[in-house]
């Protein structure tokens, strides 16, 4: 585990952070992404807000691993298509048909949590 | 995220957060914590975990509860704040200025700090209570986190009796800085930053607006309406204005400092009516210091400033214009005063020449009042204009009330035209001695600076082309060119009318050079008669020469000269008629004295009346009465040559007695025992001098006779194209179409009008 919390602004971009699930799963993801959750983005906020998180670059998401990872799957597929400019181009069809169904109705609630 | 209908595997249904919430007991987590971020103990909470509290809250639907107790505990802790931080602060009413400075930046600190404080925790808590804001806000129809927390600061710090600390602290620093204390303006700056950033109302009126600006504007209007009456009456005027323009400059640095953008327009409204308004006519007439002594000693800084100043205000540009008139005016009215002075002189003078003064002197004299005129005008235009170039820059308005004012005074004296008139003559006569072209060229530019103020443009001409004939006649002129030059710019000023006359003087100077040499062509193929003779044939209405001037009787050699060349130009030009100027001609004369050959150089008079000396022996006399007899040259005339023949440097005759003037009992002889160490010599020049009262009287006239011609051509002119006209209307018109030669009085073209009905022209 790595102590990012006195990094520089210069390498925010390129922090790596670490979302960890209620089930013990961890996923190291590079801070710009772990941002596409506002949630996560305030967590991490070392200038105003400065919680816990920020210092240790590491966030608890309450939620089970299979559930996080689908949270992890979408922040890095918003960051990817981010650029795009026309809507057509995002294959956001094929994302949903990656969702398992059993899980459709408590990633809503994650997502929702996690303002994203 | 669309839920799919069929799914193969069972949908779960996603589990509770924590089976069962206590509200109760997550609120008191919660608050404790929330209490932990107001003590700046953030780092220590996970935010996840507050995140989630008031995510539940607000999801199990007691965002009611939630929102409330995040009140309440703003506010105790804003009162905490105020009592711990702010309170303590409070000026203690020393007397002692720099404590009390001390005081006042301590109190406004305190209050930077507990707003920096009440911000972040603020930045804090809207971050955990994000959900709150998302979903419990606008159903509620309450301001979220942030605008919540700006409420509360207003309703708990911003309020009495810390407002009014707060203003009077502020106020308080703004006059130890005005009185020249050093303030901490960022400290100052801090607290109106606050101010600036709190909102009362819904247009966006800023506490800033509210609370500090009034107070503010009117706590300045009275320290600057004391200022100005402290400045008025300790300082001279170069002071006032530095440190009046000091206080302009300190003020908007104030306001770009540490208040704010939206003040500097008031703030500066009132140091204008309160500083500059009141007092600046004042100072600008302050005596040994004001707007005179300025242009006096060249102060083009303080000059500068004064401009500047008067530019800001609304009425400062006529302040400064009509000072700067006044300033004029007075100096243009003691030139004319000098001028007259001499004139006063001169009459004196003229009492004492008929005393038996000598006449060369005077006429020398007589110049030098028109020359001293013209140059102390000249000076005064310089300064002036120096002044407006280097402290004015170059403004219109400033110019045309320069111009106006040097109208003005060069009109108030009557002989402006003819001093002018004279001060050309005498660079264009003398102009190569002393001074290269180049200088002559630059002064005469100047002087047509001066000629462009002159309103009675008719009377210049008049005096231009008196000067200007004689100029031509007795071959004075430095050169063709520099008279042509001068014509050309009179002409760009004025006109080609103006000059035409001018112009046509020269004209007749080139076709009598070569009618002169025609003749003396035919003469020397024909018999010569025993005089060289050189005429020049002026067209009468060009030139400005009485029609019929003094005749005398001719002796007979120059009589047949001149009947020789009538002949020659009336074969030439039938139909014309020659008059003889003889007093306009001079002539070269060899005269044998006793110890040498001498060529004098003498008036055509004068030399009528030596020719009747040339055969008498030396020691005959003739009787002033005699010479008058002899040649019948008007009295006057014949005693001014006589008088410049023996009263004069050289005495070629002698009279009896001697003395300075000339009686009709006098008697003259030849000189024969005259020498001089000069071979050539110029007797009795006929030099230009200002005009005495009756010269004047009699020039004004004539102006006033051309000007009726030009009134009634004038006005035939426009009635032929008009036919029907208003009373009114004529006389408007008239006078536009007149204007550029001379102001006519509206009377006078009435009484033109009636003249010309009278003749009957129209009706």
């Amino acid at each position: 585990m790595e102590r990012n919390g006195k990094a520089t602004s210069d390498s925010k971009e390129s922090q790596w952070v670490r979302l960890q699930s209620t089930d013990g799963f961890s996923y190291l993801v590079k801070r710009k992404v772990a941002e596409a959750s506002g949630t996560v983005r305030n967590m991490l906020d070392s200038e105003a807000g400065g919680y816990s998180e920020a210092l240790t670059g590491v966030c608890e998401i309450t939620e089970r691993g299979i559930i996080v990872e689908k949270l992890v799957e979408y922040m890095s597929f918003k960051t990817y298509y981010e650029t795009v400019n026309t809507k057509d181009d995002v294959p956001v069809k094929e994302f949903m048909e990656r969702i398992p169904p059993e899980i459709v109705l408590e990633l809503l609630l994650a997502a929702d949590y996690q303002e994203m | 995220m669309a839920a799919p209908r069929r799914g193969r595997p069972k949908i779960m249904v996603p589990r509770k957060h924590g089976p069962e919430i206590d509200i109760a007991k997550t609120w008191e987590e919660l608050s404790k914590n929330i209490r932990e971020i107001q003590n700046h103990n953030a780092a220590n909470l996970s935010f996840e975990e507050n995140h989630r509290y008031a995510y539940n809250m607000v999801l199990y639907k007691h965002g009611e509860i939630l929102y409330n107790g995040v009140r309440t505990l703003v506010i105790e802790n804003l009162d905490t704040l105020a009592r711990d931080e702010i309170v303590p602060a409070f000026p203690t009413g020393m007397k002692d200025p720099n404590m009390q400075n001390d005081e006042e930046e301590l109190l406004l600190k305190a209050l930077r700090k507990v707003w920096d404080d009440h911000r972040s925790n603020m930045v804090r808590l809207g971050q955990i209570l994000k959900y709150m804001d998302r979903t419990y806000i606008k159903p509620a129809g309450v301001p979220d986190t942030n605008d919540l927390g700006l409420q509360l600061f207003l309703s708990h710090i911003i309020c009495s009796p810390i407002k009014e600390h707060l203003v009077s602290a502020i106020l308080n620093q703004v006059r130890h800085e005005r009185d020249g204390d050093v303030i901490h303006r960022s400290t100052v700056k801090g607290c109106v930053d606050v101010f600036l950033s709190l909102e009362v109302d819904r247009d966006g009126t800023t506490v800033y607006k509210r609370d500090l600006e009034p107070v503010f504007l009117k706590e300045s209007q009275d320290f600057y309406e004391m200022e100005g009456e402290r400045l008025l009456n300790s300082c001279d005027a170069p002071q006032f204005l530095r440190l009046a323009e000091e206080r302009f400059e300190a003020e908007q640095s104030r306001t770009n400092h540490y208040l704010s953008s939206q003040t500097t327009q008031p703030l500066l409204q009132i140091l204008k009516d309160r500083i500059l308004t009141p007092h600046i006519d004042t100072v600008i007439s302050k005596e040994n210091s004001g707007l005179d002594v300025m242009i006096d000693n060249n102060k083009f800084d303080d000059l500068s400033r004064l401009f500047r100043l008067c530019r800001m205000m609304s009425k400062g540009m006529q302040v400064l214009q009509s000072a700067l008139k006044r300033s004029i005016i007075r100096r243009g009215k003691a030139i004319n005063h000098i001028s007259l002075g001499d004139d006063l002189a001169e009459a004196e003078e003229n009492e004492a020449k008929t005393k038996g003064k000598s006449n060369t002197r005077n006429t020398n004299l007589g110049i030098q009042p028109a020359i001293t005129w013209v140059q102390d005008v000249l000076e005064v235009k310089d300064k002036f204009d120096l002044v407006w170039t280097t402290s004015f820059q170059n403004n219109r308005e400033v110019e045309i009330a320069l111009n106006d004012a040097f109208g003005t005074f060069v009109n108030l004296n009557e002989k402006c035209s003819e001093f002018i008139s004279l001060f050309i003559d005498d660079h264009l006569k003398r102009g190569i001695k002393g001074k290269s072209e180049l200088e002559v060229e630059a002064i005469l530019d100047k002087t047509i600076t001066i000629f462009r103020f002159i309103s009675e443009k008719d009377v210049f001409e008049r005096y231009y082309k008196g000067h200007l004939a004689k100029r031509l006649l007795y071959g004075r002129s430095v050169s063709d060119d520099a008279e042509h030059n001068m014509l050309t710019k009179l002409k760009v000023e004025s006109g080609v009318q103006f000059t035409q006359k001018m112009e046509g003087m020269f004209n007749d100077m080139r076709i009598s050079a070569d009618t002169t040499k025609s003749y003396l062509e035919h003469v020397s193929k024909t018999t010569a008669p025993e005089i060289e003779l050189n005429v020049t044939v002026m067209t009468s209405n060009a030139w400005p020469m009485a029609s019929n001037s003094a005749a005398c009787i001719l002796p007979p050699q120059m009589d047949k000269a001149c009947k020789s060349f009538e002949q020659f130009y009336h074969s030439k030009h039938s139909g014309r008629r020659l008059d003889w100027q003889l007093a306009l001609g001079n002539a070269d004369v060899h005269v044998r004295f006793k110890d040498k050959l001498h060529e004098l150089n003498v008036s055509t008079m004068a030399l009528v009346i030596l020719l009747l000396f040339e055969h008498l022996g030396d020691d005959e006399k003739l009787a002033y009465i005699d010479i008058r007899e002899a040649t019948r040259i008007e009295d006057v005339e014949l005693k001014r040559q006589l008088q410049s023949l023996a009263c004069a440097k050289f005495k070629i005759l002698l009279k009896y007695p001697a003395s300075r003037n000339v009686d009709p009992e006098d008697t003259f002889t030849f000189n024969s025992n005259f020498s001089c160490s000069m071979r050539k010599i110029k007797v009795g020049t006929v030099s230009n001098k200002v005009e005495n009262k009756e010269e004047r009287k009699e020039t004004r006239e004539r102006v006033e006779e051309e000007r009726r011609y030009q009134t009634d051509a004038c006005i035939v002119r426009i009635m032929k194209d008009r036919k029907h006209m208003k009373h009114n209307d004529l006389i408007t018109q008239v006078t536009a179409q007149l204007t550029s030669k001379f102001l006519p009085e509206p009377m006078v073209i009435k009484k033109r009008i009636e003249h010309l009905i009278e003749v009957s022209l129209f009706n």
